[in-house]
């Protein structure tokens, strides 16, 4: 059955896939004198270190990269206490060629390529449920992204970029799924946007093609409404966003991640994955960071860092078994110690099965525990790669 | 207790009385079954064609999602795609699934020269986005993502090994790029022999195009299946292909389910209404398929009728077998009387005949009628096709339902025409069937009274002057002409009926040598009941097939002169794919300009047309030099226009109408019209009013200038040339299908050819079903003359013992066939010219607002008469050379 399912619509499954394996650029750099060709062999844009990023075009979109991404997650409290989870994420995927190979000379509303995947979860906590929803466009009237800001939108989904002035960066994001929930939120950084990587590249590989630009807002104050059934409340708590572009592609021996974003309560906030190797082991290109109040990420090695998995749940839908309880050790943010801390769903069922996309994995918010059993913050997890195997989607 | 008995006597009776009767004469009980079946069969038939004829799709999202909950389609012309911005924007944080839909027509290219208009198959080409569709189809029937198919590693089995034969060309993108993938139904891949990867030469507008199969849309298991003429191709392709990019012809809305679903629906609607005010008409599709039923709604009531008329016939013909089997059992029921069975208990059986003979005629009728459908479906849909819009069935299917109605009607109809002989057998006193000579019923019945007829007649002609039933969008349905003729025929019947006797004695005074004819009017100076009967039944049929010949004559002259009088151009150009009323292929001006700039061309026209909504109804809106008309193509005013017409200076707010659309809308001269157009509503005042036979739902014609301004297209639907002189026709003709062997090209001889031919092809079931009036007319004089022989057993034996050979018997009995069918056929040429009028001058111009010229067709006529006289002449001999050789003790 699963195997059906992944078969029944590969297409879209590879897209999905070619973006999510994006985020491999998660990957620490590996060396100073990093030196990769300006274009990979099919002629997109291999990231180049020393980049100078400018802002606020570059949240927008980047042309002449194959992957390019916008990921959302966030905790939220309801005014009547509820507790709410959301996670929504923007792809956008280049087509086959540099410019989609539709060589368009005017844009048009419906363009051969890219393609916009879009999906959004939202769990409720005390209810149980967890919704999620897929969306698929092509460029044009209904899915795009600005070339000058943050401006991306797929359906009535969008995420926006509304600073202004001088003040701290703001964003509105306004998403939902189908007629069963709904947010609109406005999200404003309490940190300026951290590069993740060395010399603003993030290498996933030996390839010297495969890296990426990976820039994150890691603490975003966040407030606005959300809906789920008929019950509308207004909300707030704290979101993390991701943006990356590449052209990367998947190597061979690498069979799954598991990731996380965490955000303490002492205003520090990491960011971790472990790249899964087929034989079991640790690829050596995962990383942990740590992020303090100047917005400089600081990497450890995969030496240095443990990624324990102190439970499992096994999905009723696609029978996979996923380690959705994890304790994170690692050298501490400040001092000499080390630090663990127990990541806990706040719902096991949070499994993301895009029919669309044809790939399932697990994506859910939870809370974060330190060594005495205290609440010290909120994570989000992603674990990809135990539904089938996503090396034959690249064949 | 009591019932229970009887019920348990009539039991007896059918298994004693009726079984024996059906196993001795197998012939005429089959005879009976067959009748009633072919009644139901006809039926049947024309309403399963009908309805599959109708059943289109009216939303693409219903095959791969639950139906949309709205449509928005342009109130004139298409939209421009830039309206789904607006939309989206408009619609805010509403989770609702936007579905754009273009679609156009097409066609293969011809194999020869010779073939005519409509026999190539015209396709559908629906484009919709293939990505974003897939969001309404996802999660709710995943077997409908069909498009992944095809492509690298989708779908599995055979169709993707193909597919990975045919190599990269079908690659997950390239559907995208190439711009000419194409998506079939299982249906048509199948009669086509089409397999992903082949190539599938369609004409859309003036060229050819080679798409490329990209998969095959596999069949719902549940839910509905795509037609098989429509291909779906992905929205941007489809846009180039048929040159209109950034058109869009509709706009589906899925609002996504979940809570508060109805209060959202009404939000979207409330959205798009006030957003769309003027521009767009907003729908639910079950909104627009009945809109689709409505345009069609007076030609199916017209069918419906002409089957029921077969049923009408069956029904008589039942009549008339089991009257005569009453006559024949009439010995037998005396018996059973005398034994002390009821004559309840006798009704009761003979009703229960009746309803047996109804359930195995039905049985056999439905089987019939499904089979009938397969054929009628295509008649049917071929009619449809050339007069209104693009159907394609080839199919009809039969539910329980209609089984089961089928059998009620049929089980229905034998029991109400087995009511008066069951009557007539109750009612028999014992005396009277023991005795051997007991007089036969004359039928003395109020109805045989010629004021009743009279009465019939007068009550047609106050029915004729009634005005039709009006549907939404101005559509009629003449149901009291209908009636107007059905008193006409019934009341012509009974006239007829009653003139026997004096006809009778008129003719007996000039053959008093003869002794057969003088046996056969003796007869007939005192008519029974089932002569009369076989009289009226005579005049109906043929009363009906003539008034309908008349029609179809007054049709054919009137359509002949108009024909003369506007096709007086020498050549004539449309797209190849132009195959039915509905086409949307259309001519770009590059290949038009090319055509009229030849040197051959004196003068020329272009002509647009589409299809435009003006208030509840849709009607045609056309763009033309309307000079060139008065030069070249004189139209035939039913209201002359003004002067200013003629000049593109001062005609911006004049148009002329067609007489079909003044009788649909009820603007004629003078009046204001408000005609929407994509750039704004124009007033218009109707400057005169045309005959136009090409089109019942009307027609406005502007001149072709303001038509492109209006429209902001300068897309043609088809060029008029006046050539030089000393040009030949063929000549020109032949080179220009060599320079665009998109276009089709036809002169003048050819063009009047075909128009006569499509006209003539809609009378064809018209024309099948009369002729079945006239058999079962002619079988019913036959076994009416047998009943009676029966009934003169007595009488035959004392001819014969008096010298009367077999031939001389056989004679007497043609006699009196032919006398029935003389007076029957004559009445019914009679009724038939006032018929006829009722036909042109109500029906007609109720239903299509058509005037006609009325024209007998006299040879037809006569040949008809002659016809029913030489076979009525045959069955009745026939029957008297049997009935000579009964013999007068016999016992049934």
């Amino acid at each position: 059955m699963k195997g059906m399912r992944m078969r029944g619509n590969h297409c879209m499954g590879r897209l999905l896939l070619l973006a999510v394996v994006a985020g491999v650029g998660w990957f620490g750099a590996r060396g100073q004198d990093f030196a990769p060709p300006p274009r990979t062999p099919d002629g997109f844009l291999v990231p180049q270190p020393g980049r100078r990023f400018e802002w606020p075009r570059d949240h927008g979109r980047h042309d002449g990269f194959k992957i390019e991404w916008w990921y959302v997650t966030g905790q939220l409290t309801a005014e009547d206490g509820r507790e709410l989870g959301y996670q929504l994420t923007f792809f956008r995927n280049a087509g086959p060629t540099p410019g989609g190979g539709m060589g368009a000379a005017q844009p048009s509303l419906f363009a051969h390529a890219p393609l916009h995947l879009a999906h959004c979860a939202v769990v409720d906590v005390a209810s149980g449920r967890f919704l999620h929803e897929s969306r698929i466009n092509r460029e044009g009237w209904d899915a795009g992204a600005s070339a000058e800001t943050l401006k991306v939108h797929n359906g009535w989904w969008r995420l926006e970029r509304t600073t202004s002035g001088p003040g701290p960066e703001t964003m509105d994001l306004r998403a939902g799924v189908r007629g069963e929930a709904s947010l609109e939120l406005r999200l404003v950084a309490e940190k300026p946007v951290v590069v993740f990587g060395t010399n603003g590249v993030s290498r996933k590989g030996r390839d010297p093609t495969a890296a990426s630009h990976y820039l994150t807002f890691t603490r975003l104050r966040t407030e606005g409404t959300a809906r789920v059934g008929g019950a509308s409340a207004r909300v707030q708590g704290v979101s993390w966003m991701d943006h990356e572009f590449s052209s990367s592609q998947l190597e061979a021996g690498q069979s799954g991640w598991d990731w996380a974003c965490v955000i303490l309560d002492d205003g520090t906030e990491i960011m971790a994955y472990r790249m899964r190797r087929e034989d079991g082991g640790t690829d050596p290109f995962s990383t942990l960071a740590w992020v303090g109040s100047d917005a400089t990420p600081r990497h450890v090695g995969p030496d240095r860092f443990q990624w324990e998995v102190t439970g499992r749940w096994t999905s009723g839908v696609t029978g996979a078994r996923y380690p959705n309880r994890v304790r994170l050790t690692a050298p501490a943010f400040q001092g000499t110690g080390t630090r663990a801390l127990s990541l806990e769903p706040l719902l096991d069922a949070q499994e993301i099965v895009d029919p669309l996309g044809g790939v399932a994995y697990w994506e859910g918010a939870c809370r974060v525990r330190d060594e005495s059993g205290k609440v010290v913050g909120r994570a989000y997890l992603e674990l990809a790669g135990y539904v089938g195997r996503l090396r034959d989607k690249f064949r | 207790m009591r019932s229970g008995t009887d019920k348990g006597m009539v039991r007896l009776l059918l298994a004693s009385t009726t079984w024996r009767h059906w196993r001795r004469e197998p012939r005429q009980t089959a005879l009976l079954v067959c009748i009633l079946a072919l009644g139901v069969a006809v039926y049947l038939s024309i309403r399963l064609a009908n309805r599959a004829a109708v059943a289109s799709f009216a939303n693409f999202a219903g095959l791969v999602t639950e139906e949309s909950d709205w449509v928005v389609t342009a109130t004139a012309g298409d939209l421009p795609e830039t309206v789904l911005v607006e939309m989206r924007e408009a619609l805010g944080t509403r989770a609702v699934d936007l579905v754009p839909v273009l679609e156009t027509t097409a066609t293969p290219p011809r194999r020869s020269e010779s073939e005519s208009m409509g026999e190539r198959p015209t396709f559908t080409l629906v484009g919709v986005d293939l990505v974003s569709v897939q969001n309404a189809a996802v999660g709710r029937r995943q077997d409908r993502a069909w498009f992944g198919q095809g492509t690298e590693g989708g779908g599995g089995g055979d169709a993707t090994k193909e597919a990975d034969a045919a190599g990269a060309a079908l690659a997950f993108w390239s559907v995208f790029t190439n711009g000419v993938a194409v998506f079939v139904p299982e249906e048509r891949a199948r009669l086509d022999g089409l397999k992903v990867g082949s190539r599938m030469p369609l004409l859309i507008n003036d060229a050819e195009r080679e798409l490329l199969v990209a998969g095959i849309v596999p069949r719902a298991q549940e839910g509905p299946n795509p037609p098989s003429n429509m291909l779906v191709m992905d929205l941007p392709a489809l846009q180039a292909v048929s040159m209109r990019t950034g058109r869009l012809d509709r706009v589906e809305f899925r609002v996504a389910p979940g809570h508060g679903l109805a209060a959202r629906r009404a939000e979207v609607r409330d959205v798009l209404a006030r957003l769309g005010e003027g521009r767009w008409r907003l729908a639910t599709p079950s909104e627009r398929r009945e809109a689709g039923e409505t345009m069609t709604r007076a030609f199916r009531l017209n069918l419906t009728i002409l089957s029921l008329l077969a049923l009408l016939v069956g029904l008589y013909l039942v009549f008339q077998a089991l009257d005569g089997a009453v006559v024949r059992r009439r010995e037998e029921i005396g018996i059973l009387r005398s034994l002390g069975v009821t004559a309840t208990t006798v009704r009761r059986a003979w009703l229960a005949e009746a309803a047996l003979l109804g359930l195995a005629g039905g049985c056999m009728g439905a089987l019939l009628g499904w089979a009938g459908a397969q054929g009628a479906v295509r008649l049917v849909g071929r009619t449809m096709n050339a007069l209104y819009q693009a159907t394609n069935v080839r199919s009809a299917s039969m539910s329980w339902e209609e089984l089961c109605g089928a059998l009620v009607l049929s089980v229905a109809a034998a029991v109400v025409a087995g009511w008066w002989p069951a009557r007539v057998a109750s009612g028999l006193p014992p005396a009277q069937v023991m005795l051997r000579h007991a007089p036969q019923p004359t039928g003395g019945a109020w109805w045989t009274r010629p004021w009743v007829g009279l009465m019939a007649m007068a009550l047609g002609g106050v029915l004729s002057r009634l005005g039709p039933l009006r549907f939404e969008g101005g559509f009629r349905f003449p149901a009291a002409g209908y009636g107007a003729a059905l008193a006409w025929v019934l009341g012509g019947g009974v006239v007829a009926g009653a003139l026997l006797g004096p006809v009778a004695r008129m003719l007996g005074r000039w053959s008093r040598r003869s002794a057969p004819v003088h046996l056969a009017l003796a007869h007939l100076r005192r008519p029974s009941g089932r002569h009369r009967l076989a009289a009226a039944g005579l005049l109906v049929a043929v009363a009906m097939t003539s008034g309908m010949a008349i029609l179809v004559a007054s049709f054919d002259r009137t359509m002949r002169g108009w024909i003369e009088r506007t096709f007086q151009a020498d050549l004539y150009i449309s797209s190849d794919g132009a195959q039915s009323a509905s086409t949307q292929n259309r001519i770009p001006e590059a290949t038009w300009r090319a055509v009229v700039n030849r040197p051959e061309v004196a003068d020329w026209n272009v002509i647009h047309a589409t299809p435009v909504q003006l208030g509840a109804g849709e009607t045609i809106l056309a763009g033309a030099d309307l000079a060139f008309s008065r030069r070249h193509a004189p139209l035939a005013w039913r209201d002359p226009p003004e002067p200013a017409i003629w000049d593109p200076r001062l005609n911006e707010d004049l148009a002329l109408v067609s007489e079909a659309f003044v009788e649909r809308f009820g603007l004629g001269r003078g009046a204001v019209l408000e005609l929407p157009t994509p750039t704004g509503t124009r007033r218009l005042r109707v400057a005169g009013v045309f005959s136009d036979y090409g089109n019942e739902r009307g027609s406005i014609v502007v001149e072709r200038v303001h038509y492109e301004r209006w429209h902001g297209t300068t897309m043609a639907s088809s060029i008029v040339l006046a050539l030089k002189p000393g040009a030949g026709d063929e000549a020109v003709r032949s080179a220009l299908r060599v320079a665009h062997p998109g276009l089709q090209v036809l002169t003048n001889a050819h063009l009047r050819r075909e128009v006569l031919r499509v006209f003539r092809q809609t009378f064809a079931i018209t024309h099948a079903l009369e002729l079945i009036g006239v058999v079962v007319a002619v079988a019913g004089l036959g076994m009416t003359l047998a009943a009676v022989l029966l009934e003169r057993r007595g009488t035959l034996t004392t001819l014969r013992a008096l010298g009367m050979t077999r031939g001389e018997m056989a004679g007497a009995t043609a006699v009196e066939g032919m006398m029935l069918a003389g007076v029957g056929g004559m009445g019914g040429l009679v009724a038939s010219l006032g018929l006829g009028w009722l036909l042109i001058f109500v029906v007609n111009r109720q239903t299509f607002g058509w005037t006609l010229q009325y024209t007998a067709p006299w040879a037809t006529m006569a040949a008809l008469m002659a016809l029913v006289m030489a076979s009525a002449a045959l069955v009745s001999w026939a029957v008297g050379r049997w009935g000579a050789d009964l013999p007068s003790d016999r016992q049934e």
